[in-house]
């Protein structure tokens, strides 16, 4: 994971990729959502992805762990390189690819089961961990996520009672769990209070230390304070990528500017 | 209408305190959702009166031993319940043994797996299904199943299974095709449709990025179903089942034509026996008005009653346990 899988073709960092996309299209059925995509995630940043509704940021999100495979009518064409290996490739196993890519959706998805249990439950399609493993990894990963001071009493509780910002935690707490390399997070906290808002996005800052993390947002100021790197989609297309820096100070395409500037959107 | 001429529209700001339009019709709806719920009760009472008042006589006349009596001989008017009840209950059990996974299956391919257009096809099938009449699937039993299982189920099982020690009493006997199986077969299919017509309506309403979620982890189909979807509606599968048992306890018309209608307890399921609705169907035209097989017949059909308001009270406390654990 640490080799670069390719030249990064905007000339930025090139130590380490965790993921490249190369002329990526994607149709739901004769909608083609996203159209000839060029992008890479360097590894242990956050790549924010942003642009209007229905712009193909999600859509894009959802072809990194092959979910559109779920839905007949959906097909994606070009490469996604990850590892070394094209993840569109219908012969890759995407139930190892997807504990390999985890995700965080919109509302927080608890499991109808004990917080104990919404963990344990990734970890064990995965792995065969002995019951004191098993709870070590619970419990870093809790604490990782900064919940464990707040549920260590009552693990064997439904995780439904808790709040939705505790909620989002568990999941980005879950998805960790199986020990992922690349992160995907679609717009995590657009459900969230402000409070639990900044929580996720420290959060955030701190898992990357470990993980790749790519990140589609609604919220601007969210992209510039999490992101390392930013690309703006418009319309199935990807007008530019740039670190957050430049983009917000410095956009090249006019698009770009009248984007985040507010003039539409 | 009772529209008094100075009705001012609330719109003018006026008379918003004067009840003037429409309160006839609000006592009128009123008193008839009130009737309507009261008369509920009535009918829960009245069934309930008749039958227990109606087979007093046989409860006094037999004591509890009513029940556990195998007894059916009108000549001497000995009557006991024993052999319905077994016949119930075990042509129930075999009816769910084989339609709670049928239906799951069913219910867990039209939602998960099969191409829309043939799901939407094979959903409208399974609805029809559960139109059929039962005497439908009486005739259909009698003419097909029961050759069937004579030919082929019963003599298969009986040479394969029937030496296993222990399990293997259960698939000994002359193979008659009528019998225990069938009956518990012919409800495994009548009840086949509503378990899964309940199973397919929940499992379509689970929210999407629910599974996604557990997709998203690396779960298979299966996996998703298990640990999420099967937790996520366990209420309203029970439900579903709950549904089924009830109609598979009180069915009559095709249990009626293929169970063989003897008065016989015994360990094997080839071997012909009768259900109290069954017994109840094919006595009743030939008991006098007053007589003790009439009250017996009667104090039958308390019992179904009775056991159909068990299975019932079981459901709703073991729903409530699922939902508090």
């Amino acid at each position: 994971m640490n080799k670069p899988i390719m030249d990064d073709t905007t000339g930025h960092d090139t130590s380490a990729l965790a993921l490249a996309i190369r002329n990526l299209d994607f149709w739901y059925g004769s909608n083609h959502a996203l159209k000839d995509i060029s992008l890479d995630f360097p590894a242990r940043q956050v790549t924010g992805m942003i642009g209007p509704s229905g712009c193909g940021k999600s859509t894009l999100l959802r072809i990194l762990n092959r979910m559109y495979d779920l839905y007949p009518g959906q097909r994606a064409t070009g490469e996604v390189l990850f590892d070394g290996r094209n993840i569109l490739s219908p012969s890759l196993d995407v139930n190892v690819l997807r504990s390999r890519i985890g995700m965080v959706f919109q509302k927080p998805t608890p499991f109808p089961m004990s917080i104990y249990d919404n963990i344990a439950f990734g970890v064990r399609l995965h792995e065969r961990l002995s019951r004191t493993d098993m709870d070590q990894r619970v419990e870093g990963v809790l604490r990782r996520v900064a919940l464990w001071n707040e549920v260590k009493d009552r693990l064997g509780a439904s995780a439904a009672a808790l709040s939705g910002g505790q909620q989002q935690r568990l999941c980005i707490a879950r998805t960790i769990a199986t020990r992922p390399e690349i992160i995907l997070l679609d717009e995590p906290t657009s459900a969230l209070d402000p409070i639990s808002t900044a929580r996720i996005e420290e959060l955030l800052d701190e898992l990357k230390q470990e993980f790749s993390i790519a990140i589609v947002t609604h919220n601007l100021q969210q992209a510039a304070r999490c992101a390392d790197r930013v690309a703006f989609f418009y319309m199935g297309e990807l007008v530019e990528v740039d670190t957050a820096d430049k983009m917000f100070t410095a956009p090249h395409a006019k698009r770009t500017q009248d984007y985040i500037t507010g003039r539409f959107g | 209408m009772m529209e008094s001429p100075s009705t001012i529209t609330v719109r003018d700001g006026v008379a918003m305190d004067t009840n003037t339009r429409g309160w006839f019709g609000d006592l009128v709806f009123g008193m008839l959702a009130r009737l309507a719920g009261w008369f509920i009760l009535l009918v829960m009472a009245g069934i309930i009166i008749v039958l227990v008042s109606g087979g007093w006589r046989a409860f006094s006349a037999f004591g509890p031993g009513f029940i556990t009596s195998t007894a059916w001989n009108p000549i001497s008017d000995h009557f006991g319940a024993a052999t319905s009840i077994f016949g119930t209950l075990v042509t129930t059990l075999i009816a769910l043994v084989f339609a709670v996974p049928f239906a799951f299956g069913v219910a867990f391919w039209l939602v998960e797996m099969a191409p829309p257009a043939l799901a939407r096809f094979i959903e409208t099938a399974v609805q029809l299904l559960a139109a059929v009449p039962s005497i439908i699937f009486g005739m259909w039993g009698f003419f097909i199943v029961v050759p069937f299982m004579a030919h082929y189920i019963e003599p298969v099982a009986t040479h394969y299974l029937g030496h296993v020690p222990g399990m293997g009493l259960l698939f000994r006997g002359a193979p008659y095709g009528t019998g225990l199986l069938t009956g518990g077969l012919i409800l495994a299919i009548m009840i086949t449709p509503f378990i899964c017509s309940v199973m397919t309506d929940v499992f379509v309403s689970i929210p999407a990025v629910l599974k996604e979620s557990a997709f998203g982890l690396g779960a298979t189909r299966w996996e998703v179903m298990r640990d999420v979807v099967l937790p996520w509606s366990r209420q309203a599968v029970m439900g579903g089942i709950m549904l089924g048992t009830g109609r598979a306890l009180g069915e009559t018309m095709a249990v009626t034509f293929v169970i063989g209608n003897s008065n016989r307890l015994g360990w094997s399921l080839f071997a012909p026996g009768n259900t109290i609705a069954s017994l109840i169907a094919l006595e009743f035209p030939e008991s006098s008005a007053g007589s003790l097989k009439l009250s017996a017949l009667l104090a039958l059909g308390a019992i179904l009653m009775i056991i159909s308001f068990i299975t019932l009270a079981c459901s709703r406390i073991f729903l409530q346990r699922g939902v508090s654990n």
